[in-house]
């Protein structure tokens, strides 16, 4: 098998005892486009309307568009190999860089970027949004009470994670 | 002699926590609580800067953020600051203050030799002056005259302080914390509302904070507890407002400049907050406006409020002897304040009559009341001495401060900021909100609500309506406390000066606008609110006018005979104070100034000597050290590379599309200029697009996969633009068509294998598949397993030469890439950059993003002939309108150098041989590189009349350089026409 590389191989680590930021690698992200009834007959159950998201297993299910979804599984995921032929499956799991952002101040260094109401009333766990951070499109998950998942374009994902080290400067 | 004292007690001071600051470089010394304008006040610094032009002697207006006079230069070197309101400006330790506009010192300024030739400075005087006789004149004299007038100089060092911008949500803002505001954003607080309450002020409680009543201020802490203990509410101190822009957003500048100069690491010292709310409580309050009299801008003279918050809340006032004079009857309050303190005060009241109870309760004070009289004259050189009054008491009373009072005009400046004007209110004489938008309320001063009882009522009414537009149904409104009884509130507009003063009456203070100029204005015909505050400069600068645009505009209204409300007022726009460039920039400076795109061979390239030029976001590998330290040696050595050998370039830039469904042979099939549909599975084909106006949009290659599905290139710069093309015109005009496209530029990579051994270089590196011209022809495509992983080889050449396409999954690319050049090094391979690829084309003759540049046609760029005759495509209508198929149109040729020791240069215009070289010109160079192959410069270009003109001499004029280059038009194939090298 060929190396893989990050994107963020070369990124400077990020140090804090309050804040969690790393990059959270060894997912399988399957964007899925088609007719809801012919993917859930093969998935399961969809969400219901773009920004919902359905959690099952080791899989969540993100609409992400009219007809449009992202799956993202557990590395080596086999659902677009299962939805071939009943949808357009597209595999991006090369394509975005997923980085964890967790601590007490995730949700103020989330907020010095993304235009989001973060309040835990607004944006609590399995809330999701497409979003824009320093210019650039990101999917951001909330995936436990103060624990974030982002989706950033792999070749953003530097300049993403530059961005987001230098927010959370001040949580040492 | 003008002269302020410390108080021994009271004030919201902390005595047992000295502050060590300094000014103008000598110690200031005060008290924890103190602002620096109280501290200089408390050391008796009466005289603290000069004024704008005339450099006139002055002292502190205000306490407030309409201070026009005390503005210092705050911090030492790159962390200076000019143009701070010490009111504004709390004091700490190692704080650093300088006052400006003054040279040596404010007591003694030479530049002072200004107000002699006063008669020169008053309105329109540059204008009138300095704008003759030539037109050069003004450039001449401006600098001079900015140094002579002024503020405090910028920092041209780079701000070392940090400074950030956040997002934020409310149910309700509240603007002001003063007796309306608390009352608002308790009750709003209470119904569970998410409420921010923003407060300029270091503290809770904006009017209360300078009160003396012990219950008023058990009330205050009271509320501020229990605001304080609610969740829900999110207090921000010293948090301005500075604008209130459509759908609810409300940008703030909050300051922490409070924890110490100069933050730590990762604190930034401002933070620029853009927060949406759902409805929003004007609780602003009113700002004191001054008299118009004589000398009215002594240091010493005062807004009487400022006099009663530096006595009450900072326990600093007037040594022995105090003046008020006013139209209206709050300012009996500070005379009351003064006198409990044991200064001897006088009320000069310009109104004939004082309500009697007003009187009694004032003279009960020990206070001489004169009714029926206003100040003639302030006398005093450098502060004020004594005051000259006119009326029916014209006497001259010596005195320590004189405080006046002109009224109070609402801070109405953000419920204006969406277009809403403001309505002038007889009662108050002052201008009022004119309204308010659906979910924004008023509470208190700002609607002209001037008593206590009053305003909390207001305050609790607009915060339980606030919650409920807001979705939050039920709460418990804040009630006054029972002891306050509102009185009255009466004023009598008295605009004009009292008779019998000598000296200048200023309506600006920081702009030096006197009443003859507004006087000026009106003679010369600048009678609008708005050309008068051109032509005289008032409501500039850093105050915007906020104490004397009210009384500037009812001098011009008297002098038209209008009523205040006809004559309007100037338009109100963010930022309501001040703001520091470096907040409205945030963290967008140096490197995150903008995101960079990075190939996945980003740290390959970067590791293995290539030197990075941007493309558009992307960085991108230029050209490699092992080829040359410049670029003009490197790409010539690189091109050779792939002419006479194998070279391999990182191509992973391109635009990649994912193109999926039944229909997608037909949806290219309308979106190309050329056919599609019957493209083979396992083929590549070059495609153009057009616009809707039938000009050239892009070009790029579309492989196909399966029956249903497409592989798109795009060009790098267009990559965006196609997708969201496709985008549209799948879910806006084809809607029927059963299509799904995707992006793939981050999810592959892609590699250029160039040059006549690049099919000897991929059989290296892929010994088990077969690449012979049969398997994979020219224009071929097809994915391979390499050690687990899926490549897709696509036979295809930018370069003219042999080439492949070698694309892989991001994350695989590095190790695919070291794996290609590890198997080929016995050929020589070696990597190649962005010059020599963006080189090779233009020798091949193949357009680019220069050529591409939305304005040609398909015939301008020699591609005419591609476009398909017997379907429709996009842009097909249009491409024929006659102007785009003119014969004289502006299309491409080849052009080579025909003087050996010149360059052509891209940009530079085409004449004709025997043109004037005047003018626009036939054309223009687009690109240009050394052709390693004929061993000359050669070009692309734009010619009138194109190829039609193959064959002649034409001049290449650079005016930039003063150069004239003789080349030749010839066909843009510089090599291999017959394209025999692609299909070997």
């Amino acid at each position: 098998m060929l190396d893989r590389r990050s994107a963020l191989a070369s990124a400077t680590t990020n140090h804090s005892k309050v804040l969690k930021l790393e990059e959270a690698p060894d997912f399988s992200l399957t964007q899925v486009a088609g007719e809801e009834t012919a993917i859930a007959a093969i998935a399961g159950a969809l969400p219901e309307k773009v920004g919902q998201a359905v959690a099952r297993e080791e899989r969540t299910i993100f609409c992400i568009g009219p007809r449009q979804f992202w799956f993202v599984g557990p590395a080596g995921d086999d659902i677009g190999a299962k939805l071939d032929g009943s949808a357009a499956v597209t595999p991006l799991s090369n394509g975005r860089t997923r980085i964890l952002i967790a601590g007490a101040p995730a949700r103020d260094v989330l907020a010095k970027g993304l235009a989001l109401d973060f309040h835990p009333s607004a944006f609590g766990p399995g809330t999701f949004a497409l979003a824009g951070l320093h210019h650039t499109p990101v999917l951001i998950h909330c995936i436990a009470d103060d624990a974030f998942h982002l989706y950033a374009m792999r070749t953003f994902a530097m300049s993403v994670w530059d961005w987001l080290r230098d927010a959370a400067q001040e949580f040492t | 002699m003008t002269a302020f004292r410390r108080l021994d007690t009271g004030g919201r001071i902390d005595r047992g926590k000295t502050v060590r600051a300094s000014y103008n470089g000598r110690a200031l010394t005060g008290f924890a609580g103190d602002t620096l304008a109280s501290a200089l006040l408390a050391a008796n610094h009466i005289l603290i800067g000069r004024s704008f032009k005339y450099h006139r002697p002055r002292g502190l207006l205000s306490a407030g953020i309409e201070e026009p006079n005390g503005l210092f230069t705050i911090g030492a070197g790159a962390r200076r600051e000019p143009n701070i309101p010490a009111t504004m400006v709390d004091l700490v330790d190692g704080l650093e203050a300088r006052s400006q506009n003054a040279w040596p010192s404010p007591e003694l300024d030479l530049m002072a030799v200004n107000s002699l030739a006063a008669p020169l400075f008053q309105s329109g005087f540059y204008y009138k002056t300095f704008m003759g006789p030539t037109r050069g004149a003004w450039m001449y004299y401006e600098p001079l005259i900015r140094r002579a007038a002024g503020l405090g100089a910028a920092v041209a060092a780079p701000d070392p302080d940090r400074y950030e911008t956040r997002y934020e949500f409310c149910d309700v803002l509240v603007v002001g914390s003063g007796p309306a505001g608390l009352a608002a954003a308790l009750t709003a607080g209470r119904s569970g509302a998410r409420v921010v309450l923003a407060e300029q002020d270091n503290a809770l409680g904006g009017s209360l904070l300078a009160g003396t009543s012990a219950e008023n201020e058990a009330w205050r802490s009271k509320i501020v507890a229990e605001i304080e203990g609610l969740d829900g509410v999110k207090l921000r101190l010293r948090t301005v407002v500075q604008g209130i822009y459509d759908h609810n957003l409300a940008v703030l500048a909050e300051s922490r400049d409070q924890l110490k100069p100069g933050p730590a690491k990762g604190q930034a010292r401002m933070v620029l907050v853009l927060l949406r709310f759902k409805t929003i409580i004007y609780a602003t309050g009113a700002i004191e406006r001054p008299m118009v009299f004589s000398n009215n801008d002594r240091p010493g003279v005062m807004l009487a409020s400022a006099l009663s918050t530096y006595a009450n809340r900072f326990a600093v006032a007037p040594e022995e002897r105090a003046v008020i004079v006013t139209n209206n009857d709050g300012a009996y309050d500070t005379a009351i304040d003064l006198a409990r303190l044991g200064v001897a005060v006088t009320v000069a009241d310009r109104r004939p009559t004082v309500l009697a109870e007003l009187f009694a309760r004032t003279a009960a004070h020990g206070i001489a009341i004169f009714p029926a009289t206003g100040v003639a004259e302030v006398e005093g050189g450098r502060a004020v001495s004594r005051v000259r009054l006119a009326g029916a008491h014209a006497v001259t009373v010596e005195c320590d401060a004189l405080g006046m009072s002109g009224g109070w005009s609402p801070a109405l400046h953000l419920t204006s900021h969406g277009g809403i004007k403001p309505r002038f209110e007889e009662k108050i004489a002052a201008f009022v909100p004119g309204g308010f938008a659906a979910g924004h309320f008023g509470a208190g001063a700002v609607l002209g609500t001037f008593g206590l009882a009053a305003a909390i009522a207001e305050g609790a009414k607009a915060g339980a309506k606030a919650a409920a537009a807001a979705g939050f149904g039920k709460t418990r409104p804040v009630l006054a406390p029972e002891h306050i009884s509102d009185r009255p509130y009466a004023i009598m507009a008295l605009w004009t000066p009292s008779e019998g003063g000598r000296g200048k009456v200023f309506v600006d203070f920081q702009n030096d606008v006197t009443a003859k100029d507004v006087k000026i204005a009106h003679e010369e015909g600048y009678e609008s609110v708005e050309h008068l505050k051109r032509y005289t400069t008032l409501g500039m600068g850093t105050d915007q006018g906020k104490t004397s645009n009210v009384n500037a505009l009812a001098l011009m209204a008297g002098h038209r005979d209008l009523a205040p409300t006809e004559a309007g007022t100037t338009t109100f726009r963010p930022p309501y104070a001040p703001l520091t460039m470096g907040a409205i920039a945030g963290r967008s400076i140096g490197h995150h100034f903008r995101p960079k795109r990075l190939s996945p061979l980003h740290d390959w390239h970067l590791a293995n000597g290539a030197t990075f030029i941007e493309a558009g976001p992307w960085l991108r590998a230029w050209y490699y050290a092992w080829a040359g330290a410049s670029p003009e040696t490197a790409y010539v050595k690189e091109m050779e590379l792939v002419r006479k050998g194998v070279g391999l370039a990182d191509v992973s830039t391109l635009g990649k599309i994912d193109i999926q469904g039944k229909d997608a042979a037909e949806f290219l099939n309308r979106v190309y200029v050329n056919g599609f549909a019957k493209l083979p599975v396992g083929k590549v084909r070059y495609g153009v697009m057009l616009n809707d106006d039938g000009v050239v949009f892009d070009d790029g290659t579309t492989a196909r996969i399966s029956e249903t599905q497409y592989y798109m290139t795009t060009t790098t710069a267009q990559a965006g633009e196609v997708m969201s093309w496709l985008e549209y015109l799948l879910q806006c005009h084809w809607t029927g068509l059963d299509v799904h496209v995707a992006s793939l530029t981050d999810e592959w990579a892609g590699m250029a294998v160039s040059g006549q051994k690049s099919r000897e270089a991929l059989q290296l590196a892929f010994p088990d598949a077969d690449l012979s011209d049969g398997a994979l022809p020219h224009m071929g495509c097809r994915d391979i397993a390499h050690e687990g992983v899926t490549v897709r080889l696509l036979r295809m050449s930018f370069s003219g030469e042999l080439a492949y396409e070698v694309h892989v999954g991001a994350g695989y690319a590095q190790a695919l890439w070291e794996h290609i050049l590890k198997r080929a090094a016995p050929l020589g391979i070696r990597p190649y950059g962005l010059e020599a690829l963006a080189s090779l084309r233009i020798e091949k003759g193949h357009v680019a993003g220069l050529e591409l540049d939305h304005r040609n046609t398909l015939d301008d760029l020699g591609l005419g002939k591609m476009a398909s005759k017997d379907k429709p495509y996009v842009g097909k209508a249009l491409r024929f309108r006659p102007a785009l198929q003119a014969p004289d149109r502006w299309s491409l040729v080849g052009i080579e150098l025909l003087e050996p020791e010149k360059k052509l240069r891209g940009g530079a215009i085409l004449f004709a041989a025997t043109d004037e070289i005047k003018g626009h010109g036939r054309g223009y160079i687009t690109s240009v590189t050394w052709s390693t192959e004929l061993g000359k410069f050669i070009a692309l270009g734009l010619y009138q009349g194109g190829l039609t003109h193959e064959g002649e001499e034409i001049v290449c004029a650079y005016p930039l350089k003063d150069e004239l280059t003789r080349a030749r038009i010839v066909s843009p194939h510089f090599i291999d026409r017959e394209g025999a090298r692609l299909h070997a």
